[in-house]
């Protein structure tokens, strides 16, 4: 009985299907959102879950000079480390289903392995787009990854713990947003990296590149990424509405704080305008690093 | 251009389709890691022979088939054409029709460079000025609607004058338009010079000096960004310029930015243009009538686009049918600049280069025929042999 | 000076206001009067002389003379060949021709309903009996 229960939940609730199914509404949401925010309507409420199964049931077409089990294989990869990410973060407002001590390295890794994927696949092929998607990917993965490392580590120095259940027990006490606002900015901005939102959408600049490291892809690759990018939103989004906004009471708690971050993260993409691969670098190793580091001179000297 | 690129280190191809192409063209771009090292473009996708059609249709149906060489500049095509066959036949149109061909002229430079302003937003990845730009360019497209009956493709000219006229009530809701418009375009000029995002996609990027910009003949805003006082409305003015004249709008720093602030510039100067028009606009009839057969000759005429400069050739030989017509349109003398400019600079900065110049590759494909110094006579084809000659090609590409 | 988010005006009214989507076909804005539209003729006032076929840039008029004494005539019109540029309004010299302000919506799902003939039916019945079936020319150019 145990054993059922347990695989229901990593299928269906919390887990799985109904990660998929958040997902799937986030992105809505965020495209409904930016619609609206330029005046616009949006698109209507089912539009993801229909470009899903559309690309679910459309051919897979494997180009020339490809190595078909990395084609194949890495869209499958990409979407179980994301799943397997959420399985350490308070999903829904629920304690995390598993835990032990250090996972928000490990979440934060599985998350990336989704980025990695990507580089990963546009490297793949022989097309040119996808190869330098793929470079831009990397770099930028690079870029942000240090700096939105040490943003989320702030709250686990602050817990004592690297447990993420910890973190969130601790922060539903102490609202980190306002002890630790400049690690609260970092820690948004370089949500927006890692989910290559715009103005950190280099790596997919579709004036310059297509579609960037998938360009080659379609059919149930391309739809297998693209429910990994929406499971990496909500992961992405529960880590630092957590973490900085005092943990989730409820399910209700849960969909108010998240949404809170994407309204911020939609707004961002509203306004600015796409940077540079170069300029995106730029701006994480100088201002990013710098103003992380400075978060950290400040919780260590007022905590000591 | 070099006839075949050498399959160097690392090609990008941008084109025939493309997202960064509104219509067909092929560049190839050389790139070392984000730099690009040489470019090559190639033309001709989007030919349809409108020079040739136009020699088997009378003058009438001409003017229609030439408004359709371009969507968004349309009008100056037709009003071109227009002014040279009006000068073949020895015809002044009416000081009215010159008058409202050039109101017609002006609201459609306001409509093309709030397009671009969209559309090179869009390029820079900066969507919400796309949109919103777009959403006022509606308006001024609703105006023309409203006036010529058409939102593209307005049909305003006949050979010897217009088609239609302004009334006041036209012209109290061209003036409230006119007022939504300039409105806008503060807050747009303010956007393009002030938010330092975008500033960082345009400042110093594709600097083109005067003298550069002089060599390679450049025309329009993408010259006058560059301190090249070259504009026909004011250094040749026709139709209707002499009596309501265009201050030109300069720029000397020659970089995107520039480009962007110059037609910004250039949309004020219309709408106070237009607004002078309908103060003062003569009285008189609309047209005047035009015989069937054009009598023998040759006019060139140069009218300002909002691209640029296009040139009008047109040769009649006394017959209802001209003998020759030549299209030149400003994007040709452009794209040469784009070539040579985007070397040097990252392949991001690419796409927003070539909107810089506010490409219109409909307009430009015209045929021509190169004849190869020192290597005998230029290679003629007939028609049964081009043919025969496209059929083997694609039989040898698809074995 | 700089700025970052200049747009921020416009992005944060836009939250509050109505989207700037038109939305057709649920709701449909009035074309203004000059709006160039399907092709009407006057039958009383056509003389059959076929100027605007003649100036028909997109060769989408055809005026079918049958008895020039009695003054019948058949017109086809194609509509999906028209480019709707109201040249033929201005070359016909009795003003027979108009153009359509509010009929603007013109797809069809079949071919047939694009070919129109104006003209006394009798003589319309005459043509299309004279003419063998499917025998339309294309837009061709002599």
């Amino acid at each position: 009985m145990n054993a059922f229960l347990t695989v229901l939940r990593l299928l269906l609730f919390p887990g799985g299907l109904f990660l998929l199914v958040v997902g799937l509404f986030y992105q809505w949401f965020a495209r409904k959102l930016l619609a609206l925010l330029q005046n616009r309507i949006g698109p209507r409420w089912f539009q993801p879950f229909a470009d899903t199964l559309k690309l679910l049931a459309k051919e897979e077409i494997v180009p020339d000079g490809v190595n078909p089990y990395l084609f194949i294989g890495l869209p499958v990869v990409a979407l179980a480390g994301t799943l397997t990410a959420a399985l350490y973060v308070p999903i829904a407002g629920l304690a995390p289903s598993y835990g032990f001590p250090g996972d928000l390295i490990v979440v934060l890794y599985l998350l990336s392995l989704l980025t990695l994927c990507t580089g990963l696949a546009g490297a793949n092929t022989l097309d040119r787009f996808s190869l330098i998607g793929a470079t831009r990917t990397l770099t930028q993965l690079f870029a942000y990854e240090a700096p939105f490392l040490l943003a989320m580590l702030g709250p686990a120095v602050m817990a004592g713990s690297w447990q993420i259940g910890a973190i969130t027990e601790y922060a539903r006490s102490h609202w980190l947003i306002l002890t630790q606002p400049l690690g609260f900015i970092v820690a948004v901005v370089g949500l927006m990296g890692k989910l290559e939102m715009p103005p950190f959408d280099a790596p997919e600049a579709h004036t310059e590149i297509v579609a960037g490291a998938l360009t080659e892809y379609s059919g149930r690759g391309l739809g297998l990424f693209n429910l990994g990018r929406a499971v990496e939103l909500v992961v992405g989004l529960t880590l630092v509405s957590a973490v900085y906004l005092g943990g989730f009471a409820s399910p209700l708690s849960f969909l108010a704080k998240s949404g809170a971050i994407l309204f911020v993260l939609v707004g961002i993409q509203a306004l600015l305008t796409r940077l540079r691969i170069d300029q995106t670098v730029g701006l994480w190793w100088r201002y990013g690093t710098l103003v992380v580091l400075a978060q950290w001179f400040v919780m260590i000297v007022v905590w000591r | 251009m070099e006839p075949n690129p050498v399959p160097a280190s690392f090609n990008i191809p941008i084109g025939p389709q493309h997202p960064a192409l509104k219509e067909p063209g092929h560049f190839q771009f050389t790139v070392d890691g984000e730099i690009v090292t040489r470019a090559y473009v190639r033309l001709g996708y989007a030919h349809r022979g409108i020079e040739k059609a136009a020699e088997e249709r009378n003058w009438i149906q001409d003017l229609y088939l030439l408004e359709r060489v371009c969507g968004i500049c349309s009008h100056i095509h037709a009003f071109s054409y227009c002014l040279a066959v009006e000068q073949l036949a020895n015809v002044q149109a009416p000081p009215r029709a010159q008058a409202i061909r050039v109101l017609v002229a002006e609201l459609e430079r306001i409509h093309s460079h709030f397009l671009w302003m969209g559309v090179s937003a869009h390029e820079a990845g900066f969507d919400t000025l796309f949109m919103y730009s777009w959403r006022d360019r509606e308006r001024v497209m609703d105006m023309l609607e409203s006036l010529t009956g058409n939102r593209v493709n307005y049909s305003a000219n006949i050979l010897g004058g217009v088609k239609f006229d302004v009334d006041a009530a036209q012209a109290a809701s061209i003036r409230l338009g006119l007022d939504f418009l300039e409105d806008r375009a503060h807050h747009y000029l303010n956007v393009l010079s002030k938010d330092a995002m975008f500033l960082q996609r345009t400042r110093g990027i594709g600097v083109m000096t005067r003298a550069q910009a002089e060599v390679m003949g450049a025309v329009g805003p993408t010259a006058r960004a560059s301190n090249v006082p070259r504009d026909l409305r004011v250094i040749a003015p026709y139709a209707a310029y002499p009596q309501f004249p265009v201050h030109m709008v300069l720029d000397t720093r020659g970089d995107l930015q520039a480009r962007f602030e110059v037609r910004i510039q250039e949309l004020f100067e219309s709408i106070r243009v237009i607004r002078l028009i309908l103060d003062s606009m003569p009285e008189s009839e609309l047209s005047v009538s035009m015989p069937r057969r054009i009598p023998a000759g040759e006019a060139v005429v140069r009218l300002e686009a909002p691209r640029g400069e296009v040139l009008y050739f047109v040769k009649s030989n006394g017959t209802d049918k001209p003998a020759r017509l030549k299209v030149r349109t400003p994007t040709i003398c452009n794209l040469n600049s784009v070539v040579r400019l985007v070397i040097g600079h990252q392949l991001a900065d690419v796409p927003m280069i070539l909107a810089g110049i506010d490409p219109c590759f409909s307009c430009n494909d015209r045929m021509v025929q190169v004849s190869r110094v020192g290597q005998g006579d230029p290679q003629d084809m007939s028609w049964a042999e081009l043919r025969n000659y496209g059929i083997n090609y694609y039989r040898r590409l698809s074995k | 000076m700089e700025k970052i988010g200049t747009m921020f005006s416009d992005v944060s009214s836009s939250l509050f206001r109505r989207p700037a989507t038109e939305f057709y076909p649920l709701e449909r804005r009035e074309a203004p009067p000059q709006l160039r539209g399907l092709l009407h003729l006057d039958l009383k006032s056509c003389t059959g002389c076929g100027l605007c076929a003649m100036d028909c840039p997109a060769n989408a008029i055809r005026v079918t003379m049958l008895d020039r004494k009695a003054k019948r005539f058949v017109m086809d019109y194609h509509i999906d060949r028209c480019a709707f540029c109201g040249q033929c309004t201005r070359s016909c010299r009795q003003g027979a021709l108009s153009m359509s302000s509010d009929e603007w919506e013109l797809a069809q799902l079949d071919k047939a309903p694009f070919l129109v003939h104006f003209g006394d039916p009798r003589d319309v019945e005459q043509l299309l009996a004279a003419t063998p079936p499917g025998g339309n020319e294309p837009a061709k150019h002599d």
